[in-house]
């Protein structure tokens, strides 16, 4: 799920409270976070890929795109991403992180924290953990509640709070 | 040490747990983490037993022993059955808990409990395989509203009790109930 737009315009109005406080929390780690906002998308977009959530895995951030996340990029974060020269090491260690998330929340071992530590602060690491939840969990919701119609790659405005007008 | 992270929030209360150490080293999204999450118990969006029984399911399902010995207050949590018979509030009760991973055969839930526990499952496991039977029996049982704020409560158990284990946050030991209008305050 993405776009404040296609939020607000679907099922999820039925309760505007939970809505408020979903796009309250979702715009502030997008647009005001401490995290670059392609390594968020390349986290996104792969959660995207492994969720199978058609919507998600078709829309851009501007923000990302504005921040280097171009479309050859975008097609290394496959499951040969390891190799890829395209994507940065810290790009690569948010992919394995996420992988971890969705399929061993609860396998890491002590070289996986080391090489995160490498990579990341604390607060960025509590950010990048904060966004994958929440990417998995509204592609999840976008899945099991019916997702929006199929679309071509769109690049959309970045997820903000207050929202822009 | 509430996580393995080398950093925790500092000046948090006395009582603070090691989920607000960690997440709490980011205020700017913990703060309107903490209002989202408290919505669906503060205004009753659907049958907080409900949400509990769902939140313990997928707790249980990710092997999150800490997450488990947290009960929401508005369940008025840990309860008898016996209890509940004289109270006209819904309650979680123990045998409800200990019976949990039992939920389709055991005769301690409803067919409403039933139907959210297995569109809580199939969530977890697999939510392309929400279809058929699990839609359908979800939806004779609540309303719409209720099925979105049921779907999106699952959204935040499953995404944040992941959150909770990759990064290795400390919870309690002991049954431990949540008052939510807690979580509506600013951590200082």
């Amino acid at each position: 799920m993405a776009d404040d737009d296609a939020i607000s315009g679907s099922v999820l109005a039925e309760q505007p409270e939970a809505l408020v406080g979903f796009l309250r929390l979702y715009g502030t780690l997008w647009s005001h976070g401490r995290l670059p906002q392609s390594i968020k998308e390349v986290a996104r977009l792969r959660n995207a890929r492994v969720t199978d959530c058609a919507y998600c895995r078709s829309v851009r951030f501007e923000g990302a795109v504005a921040d280097g996340l171009t479309e050859d990029r975008v097609v290394r974060i496959d499951d040969e991403y390891a190799s890829a020269d395209e994507l940065t090491m810290r790009e690569k260690v948010a992919i394995r992180f996420t992988d971890h998330f969705l399929r061993d929340p609860g396998g890491f071992t002590d070289a996986d924290r080391a090489e995160l530590l490498e990579h990341f602060d604390s607060g960025e690491l509590v950010e990048l953990a904060a966004g994958v939840a929440l990417f998995m969990g509204f592609s999840k919701i976008a899945v099991a509640l019916g997702p929006p119609p199929e679309m071509p790659t769109t690049v959309i405005p970045t997820p903000d709070w207050p929202p822009h007008s | 040490m509430g996580t393995w992270l080398p950093e925790q929030a500092e000046d948090l209360p006395a009582d603070a747990t090691g989920f607000d150490r960690a997440f709490g080293l980011r205020p700017d999204l913990y703060g309107p983490f903490r209002e989202f999450y408290a919505v669906f118990w503060r205004d009753r969006l659907v049958d907080p037993v409900v949400l509990e029984l769902c939140r313990l399911r997928v707790a249980q399902l990710l092997g999150c022993g800490s997450e488990l010995q947290v009960r929401y207050q508005p369940a008025a949590s840990a309860r008898s059955a016996e209890e509940a018979d004289f109270t006209e509030e819904p309650v979680l009760t123990d045998e409800m808990v200990d019976e949990l991973a039992q939920w389709p055969t055991s005769e301690h839930f409803t067919d409403a409990h039933r139907a959210a526990l297995a569109f809580a499952e199939q969530f977890v496991i697999d939510p392309q395989g929400i279809k058929g039977a699990v839609r359908d029996e979800l939806r004779a049982h609540f309303a719409l509203p209720e099925v979105v704020a049921i779907t999106e409560a699952l959204a935040l158990f499953d995404g944040f009790i992941r959150f909770r284990l990759v990064l290795g946050v400390e919870g309690p030991t002991s049954l431990t109930v949540v008052d939510p209008s807690d979580l509506d305050a600013p951590l200082p």
